[in-house]
């Protein structure tokens, strides 16, 4: 397989965008990546697009078609891509293979989801389509109920404590401080969320033990990034950031059925065929854009993608190793608690962030010295579950 | 003014016993002050509330131009037993509650806004209304109807409010649900927080001036930054 | 109680609910169904609160439990204070109502 490089990224801020609807938003970050690359008019070879809902939230299918006619890709192959909150991670990985394969030069990812036209329990319920229809969604089952039930077994299992959680919110509040894409700027405190007598009202349980700064917020938003053969990157004078490994598994749709349902197999599974295409380990890399969509879930995936021992990542935490300036810096953007959730841009915007990263674009929010990057994307509770290696050349 | 003539139209009014101030400390670790503001404040309150009349998003138009009629015959004593409670952090203004005694026993919530999303701002001040009515008032139920979805699932469905169709509430035809002082005593603690007195150098800010943000940014605040409406 | 359904592999014998087309452990396509059986035990479970469109609830309780004859199942949880570990005793009752109509499910009270 041919070596894949990312040659422009884009994306906009994430937030409530009641001006743009669902073409605005994919077309606005397109139109960036492409920008970022230099690329100007040339013709793509092909387009994929990752979203989940729009079928749902704004009555339109088709998107990937839709979008090669707003910005005039014809006549460049399109495809629509859906694995629920890791269809941006899904639409990218299709793009490399398709990249890879020899088959097309120019391929234009972009993940986009636009979600507050419609009231947060519709939202709620849409997210919970990902849910198995006769054994979990009759109950009224949503993702954070999925994550309550994980986390109260995670947090008994490893020792977390409702503090180790308070702390990723508020270390991933303060990186979306310095990100002018995040959705949320507001700084938070322990007492405000934790030790006061009022953050019973200003945290109000979701889905016990997670509670509402557990969660990420319902976004609106698209990221987009341009892939092409590694050996064209030359001619764009752009610094060569690489796709040095990918990987992707599959785990039980229903968290009953899980053999140990504290054990997200496919997040190790995933993590470990992109370390090996790679030919790195979890040691290798100096940033990492991990799924928070619940706060339990950075601490998890930390220790199941291998960079800590099961047990061990709130200690890290503790310690300040998932600092921007520590030694493993997780969600420098803000993660998707802060930076935001619209759920098929995730997976592309977690890899804008690791390019802006690898080439030190990344402003105040600039891990130093970074080469190596690492991002996972985890679709529905952890049944579908893609991860990336970047990796910066030259 | 022909004080004779507006004698007639200014409504009797009942002793109703003052709110006492509170302080919460929000998410962001800073203090909110709530407490009662008089006539006095209407006119700093419009100013706030005027820019949400042009919000249809969350029906913000809709609780804004009733609220902006409320406050304003309040000041103007066309409206009986009136109160209106606010919420400050740093002096800014981040939201306003209002209502008024119906009767000695029943209440009659009006209005919630809030200025400043993402602080549950609207939560604390609905809580401190009906912790007027139930407990310094001292009525016995407070009459509430919503708006919007999200008052409904805020009101109706996080306080188990009771369902009324015997009667009609001030705001309007939809059916309209009651706040019982049985109901209030079991969900207060989940509901209604803050610590009493407030102290006196955070009080004496929050009553020196009511600040205001620009109408531009109580929209950027209602609608988003305008930052992410830039493409 | 039989109103949930659940699909033993005829070759190996592992219980599966929900429906599948293969066996989760070693593919086979044949099943035959069975119920649970006796009392079950609470894995884990969650006070959900922020529940989506349709549910007009403050809170429900849901949960994973096990029956006695190794049937994992998700349930809604009628139970003050629940406990990892506790033993319940299942229904088949509505738990939600979709398009107009009743969808049934397991409900669990104390044992």
């Amino acid at each position: 397989m041919r070596k894949v490089a990312i040659l422009g990224v884009g994306m906009i801020p994430f937030g409530r965008r009641d001006d743009d609807n669902l073409m605005d938003l994919l077309s606005a970050a397109s139109l960036k990546a492409l920008d970022d690359a230099g690329f100007n008019d040339r013709p793509l070879d092909a387009l994929y697009v990752g979203n989940m809902a729009a079928g749902i939230l704004n009555h339109q299918s088709s998107v990937a078609s839709a979008l090669a006619d707003s910005l005039n890709l014809l006549p460049a192959a399109a495809d629509s891509v859906e694995n629920g909150p890791a269809s941006g991670g899904s639409a990218l990985k299709n793009g490399i293979l398709a990249v890879a394969s020899g088959y097309y030069d120019w391929v234009l990812v972009v993940g986009g989801e636009k979600m507050t036209g419609v009231i947060g329990p519709k939202a709620t319920d849409t997210v919970a389509t990902m849910t198995h229809p006769q054994a979990e969604y009759i109950y009224g089952a949503t993702l954070p109920s999925l994550a309550g039930m994980f986390a109260r077994l995670y947090m008994k299992k490893y020792g977390i404590t409702p503090r180790h959680l308070a702390k990723v919110a508020i270390k991933n509040h303060r990186n979306g401080l310095l990100n002018p894409y995040a959705h949320i700027h507001t700084k938070i405190t322990l007492e405000g969320i934790l030790t006061s007598p009022q953050a019973v009202v200003n945290n109000p349980i979701v889905s016990d033990p997670l509670r509402l700064y557990d969660c990420c917020p319902v976004s609106d938003g698209a990221a987009a990034v341009l892939l092409c053969p590694a050996d064209k990157v030359k001619e764009f004078k752009k610094p060569e950031v690489l796709v040095a490994g990918f990987g992707q598994a599959t785990d039980t749709q229903t968290l009953a059925e899980r053999d140990d349902p504290t054990d997200l197999k496919a997040v190790s599974i995933a993590a470990q065929k992109a370390f090996q295409m790679a030919k790195l380990t979890p040691k290798d890399i100096h940033v990492a854009e991990l799924h928070d969509a619940f706060t339990i879930l950075e601490i998890a995936e930390s220790e199941h993608a291998g960079f800590f021992k099961k047990g061990e990542g709130a200690k890290a935490l503790d310690a300040g190793v998932t600092e921007i300036g520590g030694g493993l810096p997780i969600n420098p953007s803000g993660g998707l608690k802060a930076r935001g959730h619209p759920l098929g841009a995730t997976g592309v915007a977690q890899v804008v962030e690791l390019v802006w990263q690898l080439r030190e674009e990344a402003g105040e929010r600039q891990v130093k010295g970074a080469e190596r990057g690492f991002s996972l994307n985890f679709g529905g509770f952890g049944n579908n579950v893609v991860a990336f290696v970047l990796r910066r050349e030259a | 003014m022909d004080m004779e003539i507006e004698s007639l139209l200014r409504p009797p009014e009942s002793h109703m016993p003052p709110y006492p101030a509170k302080v919460i400390t929000v998410a962001t670790g800073k203090k909110m002050v709530v407490r009662q503001v008089d006539r006095k404040a209407v006119p700093t309150l419009l100013k706030a509330v005027l820019p949400t009349l042009q919000i249809p998003r969350d029906y913000y138009d809709i609780v804004g131009v009733r609220l902006y009629a409320e406050l304003l015959g309040w000041y103007r004593y066309r409206v009986r037993d009136h109160y209106c409670l606010i919420g400050q952090v740093d002096g800014y203004l981040m939201g306003i509650v209002n209502g008024r005694m119906y009767t000695p026993e029943v209440g009659m919530s009006y209005h919630t806004l809030a200025i400043e999303r993402g602080l549950t701002v609207g939560v604390h001040l609905f809580a401190a209304k009906m912790e007027h009515h139930l407990e310094f008032l001292d009525q016995n139920e407070v009459w509430i109807t919503a708006e919007s979805p999200i008052g409904f699932r805020r009101w109706m469905i996080e306080y188990g409010l009771v369902p009324k169709t015997d009667a009609q509430h001030e705001l309007g035809g939809a059916s309209f649900y009651v706040l019982t002082k049985e109901l209030w005593k079991a969900n207060k603690a989940r509901l209604c927080v803050g610590d009493r007195p407030c102290p006196e150098d955070l009080l004496a800010a929050a009553e020196a001036e009511i600040k205001l943000p620009s109408e531009e940014e109580v929209r950027e605040k209602i609608l988003g930054a305008k930052r992410r409406q830039a493409k | 109680m039989n109103g949930l359904a659940a699909f033993k592999c005829k070759k190996c014998g592992r219980i599966h609910h929900p429906k599948h087309a293969r066996c989760l452990t070693c593919r086979g396509r044949e099943f035959e169904i069975i119920h649970p059986e006796g009392t079950a035990r609470l894995l884990t479970f969650t006070d959900a609160c922020s529940l989506p469109w349709g549910i007009d609830e403050r809170c429900r309780t849901l949960g994973v439990v096990e029956f006695e004859n190794k049937l994992k199942a998700m349930g809604l949880l009628r139970v003050a204070h629940p406990k990892l570990g506790m033993k319940l005793k299942a229904s088949w009752e509505p738990v939600r109502i979709i398009g107009g109509e009743e969808a049934y499910g397991l409900t669990l009270e104390a044992a």
